[in-house]
C-alpha cells in the first residue's frame, strides 16, 4: 500500500496577513489586501494601465529572523524564509531530533529575484559599469535561492528542487512533494511558494500583455473579482505560503497534529498557447479528473474547490465551464471560493497560498468569502461561490492552479481520519 | 604603517558595518577569513563595497594578496597614490537611446 501524506504545518505571509492566523481572520471577514502601489516611488506610476496590486506591507526581514539568511536572497526568498519559520514552528518538526537526508524541500516560484535582478539591470545599462553589477546577483536571481536558503537555514539535506511553471509552480511543488514521499524518498517534505515581483519592469510588462485590470484604479479593493460579470484581469500579488507535508506514519510516529490529507495531484499541458486557456475546458477538466482518479475519489464525492480564478474574463469562464463539465450535477453541491479576490494573484505562490486556504476550510469547517462576486457573470454560474463565509465540514477539496505555458495543476485533500487526529499527543 | 587615518577608518567601518561589529574591534592583522570569519563570497562583496568607496577596480588578480584588513588598507593606498588622477572627469550619464551599439 502506498504511503498516505498528510499536512502537519503551514505558515504565510500574504497581503492580509504574515501569519496564519492572522491571514484567516481577515480572509474569512473578507478583508481585501489590494491597494495602490506605492514602492516604485520616484518611478511614476503614471504611465501604468494598471496602478494597483496586493502587496505585503512593512515588511522587514530583521522582525522575523534572527539568522543572516534573510540578508543574501531577494523578496520572494525572504517571504519564504519567513513562512516556513512559522510552518516548522507550527508543526513542531524538530530538526535535531530528525535524519536530515530524510527532510526535502520543494519551492514553486515563478518570477524569483526579481528586485535585485531588475536593479542589477538598470544599473548597469544607465552607468555601463559592469564591474558594479553586485556579487550576488547571479546567486540572488538564480531561481532556486529559496529552496536552497531554507535548506541551509534548517539543515534539510533531502531532495531540493525548484519547481518554475508561472502561476501553477507551487501547486505542482505540492503535487511532486506528494509523490516523493509516496515514493519513500523522504519522510517530510517543507513545500513552499512564494514570489514578489511587483516591480517596475514586470509590473509593465503584465501590463502590455493586458492580462491586468485596469477598470478599479480608484477603488482597489474591488478590483479583484473572480467570476463577476465587470470582471477585467487579474491584481497582481505577492507572498509565500508554505506546507509541511509528512507521511502519515512518520506524523504518527511523532505525534504531530494532522491538519489535512493530501490524496491526489496532476499535472497537465494543454499543449495550446502560452497565455491563452483552452476555452472548452476539456483540458482542465481532465486535470481534475486525473488528480481525483490518483487520490482514488470520485468527482460526486467532492465538497469544496479552491479555484484558480484569478479574475480574467477568459480564464475563469473556462474554469467554471471545466468543473461543470466534469461534475455535472453535483457542481451546484459544491462549495467554491477563489482566494485571488483578497490578496490578486500571487504568481508563484497563488498554489501554496491556495492549498493553506483550502486545509484551513478542511480544518476549520469554514470556507473563506470571494469578494466583488456581486453581479455573477452566466458564463461562470457555478451556485457554490458566496460573497460570504460558509461554514460546511468538508470531506474531499481539490485545488486548482494552471499556469502561463499552457500548464495545468490540480490537487487533492482529503479530512484528515480519525486515526491521524488521535495521533496528537 | 605608513596610513592615511581617513582610508583606513573607511575599511574598517566597511568591515564592521558587513559584519555587525564595532569598526574599533578590528584590527589590521586581522586575517579576514581566520579572524573575522569572511567566506570567499564574503571577501567578494567586501571588496565590491570598497571598490564603491573608493571608486576603484580591483582586478582578478590582486584579490590573491588581499587576505588580512592591513592588506587591503595599503593596497588601497597604493592604489589612491598611484592614481593620481587631479581633475576627475565627470561623466554624465544620458538615458540609453542608442539600440545597443556602442560609439568607437
Amino acid at each position: 500500500m502506498r504511503a498516505r501524506v498528510v499536512v502537519t504545518g503551514m505558515g504565510i505571509v500574504s497581503p492580509i496577513g504574515i501569519g496564519v492566523s492572522e491571514f484567516w481572520k481577515a480572509a474569512l471577514a473578507g478583508q481585501s489586501g489590494i491597494s495602490t502601489i506605492t514602492s516604485f516611488d520616484p518611478f511614476p506610476m503614471d504611465g501604468y494601465r494598471s496602478k494597483i496590486a496586493g502587496q505585503v506591507r512593512d515588511f522587514a526581514i530583521e522582525r522575523f529572523l534572527d539568522s543572516a539568511h534573510g540578508e543574501r536572497v531577494d523578496r520572494y526568498a525572504q517571504f519564504a524564509l519567513v513562512s516556513t519559520k512559522e510552518a516548522l514552528a507550527d508543526s513542531g518538526l524538530q530538526m535535531a531530533k530528525e535524519n536530515p537526508h530524510r527532510i526535502g524541500v520543494i519551492v514553486g516560484a515563478g518570477m524569483g529575484g526579481m528586485v535585485m535582478g531588475e536593479r542589477e539591470i538598470t544599473q548597469l545599462y544607465q552607468q555601463q559599469k559592469p564591474h558594479r553589477v553586485h556579487p550576488n546577483f547571479i546567486p540572488v536571481i538564480t531561481l532556486n535561492s529559496a529552496s536552497g536558503i531554507i535548506a541551509m537555514a534548517y539543515g534539510a539535506k533531502g531532495p531540493n528542487l525548484t519547481i518554475s511553471t508561472a502561476c501553477s509552480s507551487s501547486a505542482h511543488a505540492l503535487g511532486q512533494a506528494l509523490h516523493c514521499i509516496r515514493e519513500g524518498r523522504a519522510d517530510v517534505v517543507i513545500v513552499v511558494g512564494a514570489d514578489a515581483s511587483i516591480t517596475p519592469l514586470v509590473f509593465a510588462g503584465f501590463c502590455s500583455l493586458r492580462a491586468l485590470s485596469s477598470k478599479f484604479n480608484d477603488q482597489p479593493e474591488k478590483a479583484s473579482r473572480p467570476f463577476d460579470r465587470s470582471r477585467d484581469g487579474f491584481i497582481m500579488g505577492e507572498g509565500a505560503g508554505t506546507l509541511i507535508l509528512e507521511s502519515a506514519a512518520h506524523a504518527k510516529k511523532r505525534k504531530a497534529r494532522v491538519y489535512a490529507e493530501i490524496a491526489g495531484y496532476a499535472a497537465t499541458s494543454e499543449a495550446y498557447h502560452m497565455v491563452i486557456p483552452r476555452e472548452d475546458g476539456l483540458e482542465v477538466a481532465h486535470t481534475m479528473k486525473l488528480a481525483l482518479a490518483d487520490a482514488e475519489v470520485t468527482p460526486a464525492q467532492v465538497d469544496y474547490i479552491n479555484a484558480h480564478a484569478t479574475s480574467t474574463t477568459i480564464g475563469d469562464a473556462v474554469e467554471a465551464k471545466a468543473i461543470r463539465h466534469l461534475f455535472k450535477s453535483r457542481t451546484d453541491k459544491i462549495s467554491v471560493s477563489a482566494t485571488k479576490s483578497l490578496i490578486g494573484h500571487t504568481l508563484g505562490a497563488a498554489g501554496a497560498i491556495g492549498g493553506i486556504a483550502l486545509v484551513l476550510a478542511l480544518h476549520t469547517k469554514q470556507i473563506h468569502p470571494t469578494a466583488n462576486y456581486d453581479d455573477p457573470d452566466p458564463a461562470c454560474a457555478l451556485a457554490g461561490l458566496s460573497r460570504s463565509a460558509q461554514e460546511r465540514r468538508i470531506n474531499v477539496a481539490l485545488l486548482n492552479a494552471f499556469g502561463f505555458g499552457s500548464n495545468n495543476a490540480a490537487v487533492v485533500f482529503k479530512q484528515a481520519t480519525a486515526e491521524d487526529r488521535r495521533s496528537k499527543g | 604603517m605608513a596610513t592615511d587615518p581617513t582610508i583606513s577608518l573607511k575599511i574598517r567601518s566597511a568591515l564592521g558595518e558587513y559584519l555587525k561589529r564595532d569598526p574599533a574591534a578590528i584590527r589590521v592583522t586581522h586575517h579576514l577569513r581566520e579572524d573575522l570569519g569572511l567566506d570567499s563570497m564574503a571577501v567578494i562583496e567586501l571588496l565590491y563595497r570598497i571598490e564603491e568607496a573608493f571608486d576603484l577596480q580591483i582586478p582578478d588578480q590582486d584579490l590573491v594578496g588581499l587576505t588580512t584588513v592591513g592588506h587591503v588598507i595599503t593596497y588601497v593606498e597604493k592604489r589612491l597614490g598611484k592614481a593620481a588622477t587631479p581633475a576627475k572627469t565627470k561623466k554624465t550619464i544620458k538615458p540609453t537611446k542608442t539600440k545597443g551599439k556602442k560609439k568607437s
